[in-house]
């Protein structure tokens, strides 16, 4: 295997990881179907592309608003981050018809990865300093996400999942753990688009259509909803495992596009086949079971918290 | 004991609701309702079926808005504050329908409604287990006492999803007195419920009685009713017909062809 290719596919992973850690705490932990999770993902792009790109790029110089600098690495990303969180509305409608904003439909093209000033991005020694920076961005998020997923905070949040109306009847606010929960998912995911738009060094709308969101629901669903270890095995699975493979079909099959909208049938039928199947996916949700409870037959596979 | 809060004084009611209404649509669900509940005791609301007793307890919890009338809980207007203002501040309802948290064990589902844990917000879960670990365990001891009084101490690692319906009501109990409750609203809490149990819950709530905790109940068997509340208010068709002991509503001869068949 090459070895940009490996990297390549570790940087998608952990891109996918991250992004799916976020969904999880969304859809797996707070039952909150977030359809247009991609939109955060895709903010937080085009935010690190724009804060990364020269004053005189291709999107006609937008930077001179941030005071016609070019800034230095994490300042991009951290915007990117900052800007999944905040921006939550901001549709493909606005991106295509802005022009001005992002380069419209066309998108924005040499983005400028971080340290490229000082390494030559297109060696093996950079490829490998990006995994690394990918990975430890990984296990900064996944630390985060499962401080959140075991703490009684966490625990007010699956009550909101199960029952709505039962967890206000003990004094939760759903709007407040609603809304905390879409901006720190939001948060999370604006950095997986700024680690992307870093590797691939380019962003167009044609990159985060909506059914993108579909595929990381699929992971999510497969590897286990509510369980961090199930979303990063549901990366591995699907946006990594499932589309890699179904690559290597040759698309000269029957008519144009008929391999990539098999593709599709294919992701469908994952969803249907797990909800049908194993409802709550590779990795369970686990049972936490407290110290010194008990002792019972059937908590023998049960966690320990 | 645990999980009851202090009583208020025993002049005045601790909650007054005053020309309580609530419509749906051209539906007069509430028709200018008034109930003082007294403090430190249990009282009843009964009534036939679409009486309205379940949607005057929505009311008062705030999980239904009145369209008019006014609500005052210990001497504050709670009209307009939300539902789960209304249950930090000690007016905890139940269901007539079990709802538990069917994916959190039984021990989860009484943590889950601990008020003061540090954990239980961003902020504290960002800051990891060490920060809130303290008030977890104080409220793991606090629930397990509950759970050991109500005889479930066995079940607390078992999912509340997997429980008989006899438990869940019981869960639920125990999940509002972990808010230390000053008015527990019941609706309906022996329904569905096998009689073994149905004596045990009759047993918890004059204990708690006896601790201070007021209660308002919904209940549809009338013997219960007469065994366990001081005094009983009486509604059909979103009004109420009556109110006083069972022994007083008995000698009413419109509240007898309305409901008291019995």
């Amino acid at each position: 295997m090459n070895s940009y290719y490996a990297a390549n596919l570790l940087i998608y992973a952990g891109v996918d990881i991250i992004a799916l850690l976020a969904l999880n705490l969304q859809f797996g932990l707070s039952g909150i179907v977030n359809f247009s999770f991609i939109v955060f993902q895709s903010i937080g792009a085009y935010t690190a592309a724009v804060l990364s790109l020269p004053p005189d790029s291709a999107n006609g110089g937008f930077q001179i608003y941030f005071g016609g600098y070019q800034l230095p690495f994490p300042i991009p990303w951290i915007g990117g981050a900052v800007a999944g969180g905040l921006l939550s509305i901001i549709t493909n409608e606005v991106i295509t018809n802005a022009r001005p904003l992002v380069n419209g439909a066309a998108g924005l093209a040499l983005v400028p990865p971080p340290f490229s000033d000082q390494i030559d991005p297109n060696t093996q020694s950079y490829q490998f300093l990006y995994v690394g920076i990918t990975a430890v961005c990984v296990v900064l998020v996944f630390v985060l996400a499962s401080r959140v997923v075991n703490s009684p905070y966490g625990r007010s949040l699956r009550a909101m999942r199960e029952r709505e109306i039962a967890a206000i009847a003990i004094g939760k606010n759903p709007v407040q753990l609603k809304m905390t929960v879409f901006i720190l998912g939001g948060i999370i995911a604006g950095l997986s688009g700024a680690i992307l738009v870093g590797f691939i060094q380019l962003w167009a709308p044609s990159v985060w259509l909506y059914p993108e969101t579909i595929i990381l629901f699929a992971a999510i669903i497969v590897g286990g909803r509510g369980n961090n270890v199930g979303a990063i095995l549901g990366a591995l699975l699907v946006p990594v495992g499932f589309e890699e493979v179904t690559r290597f079909i040759p698309t000269t099959i029957g008519p144009p596009g008929l391999i990539p909208a098999l593709q599709w049938v294919a992701i469908g039928l994952l969803i249907i086949g797990f909800l049908w199947f194993r409802p709550d996916g590779v990795r369970p949700e686990p049972r936490r079971v407290f110290e010194g409870a008990p002792v019972l037959e059937d908590v023998d596979h049960a966690r320990r918290g | 004991m645990l999980a009851v809060a202090e009583a208020p004084s025993a002049e005045r009611p601790l909650l007054i609701a005053s020309d309580i209404h609530r419509h749906f649509e051209g539906l007069h669900a509430v028709d200018g309702v008034s109930v003082d509940v007294p403090p430190g005791k249990i009282t009843g609301l009964i009534g036939p079926n679409g009486a309205g007793k379940s949607t005057l307890l929505a009311v008062l919890a705030g999980t239904l808005p009145a369209s008019s009338g006014t609500i005052v809980f210990d001497g504050r207007d709670v009209t307009h504050s939300p539902a789960y203002m209304r249950a930090r501040s000690g007016l905890v309802r139940t269901f007539q329908l079990p709802s538990e948290f069917g994916r959190l064990t039984v021990l989860e589902n009484l943590l889950v409604a601990a008020p003061n844990n540090k954990g239980d917000s961003l902020f504290g879960a960002l800051m990891g287990k060490r920060y809130w670990i303290g008030d977890e365990r104080r409220l793991v001891e606090e629930a397990r006492a509950l759970l050991q009084r109500f005889g479930m101490s066995a079940k607390e690692s078992d999912y509340a999803g997997n429980m008989s319906g006899g438990q869940k009501r019981l869960i639920e109990i125990m999940r509002a007195l972990m808010l230390r409750p000053r008015l527990l609203l019941l609706d309906e809490p022996m329904s569905g419920v096998h009689p073994k149990i149905v004596l045990e819950i009759q047993h918890y709530l004059q204990d708690l009685r006896a601790e201070g905790l007021t209660i308002l109940m919904v209940e549809h068997e009338l013997h219960m009713v007469e065994r366990l509340c001081d005094s009983v208010v009486v509604m059909a068709q979103g009004k109420v017909i009556g109110s006083g002991t069972m022994a007083t509503l008995r000698r009413q001869r419109e509240i007898v062809d309305a409901y008291l068949v019995g």
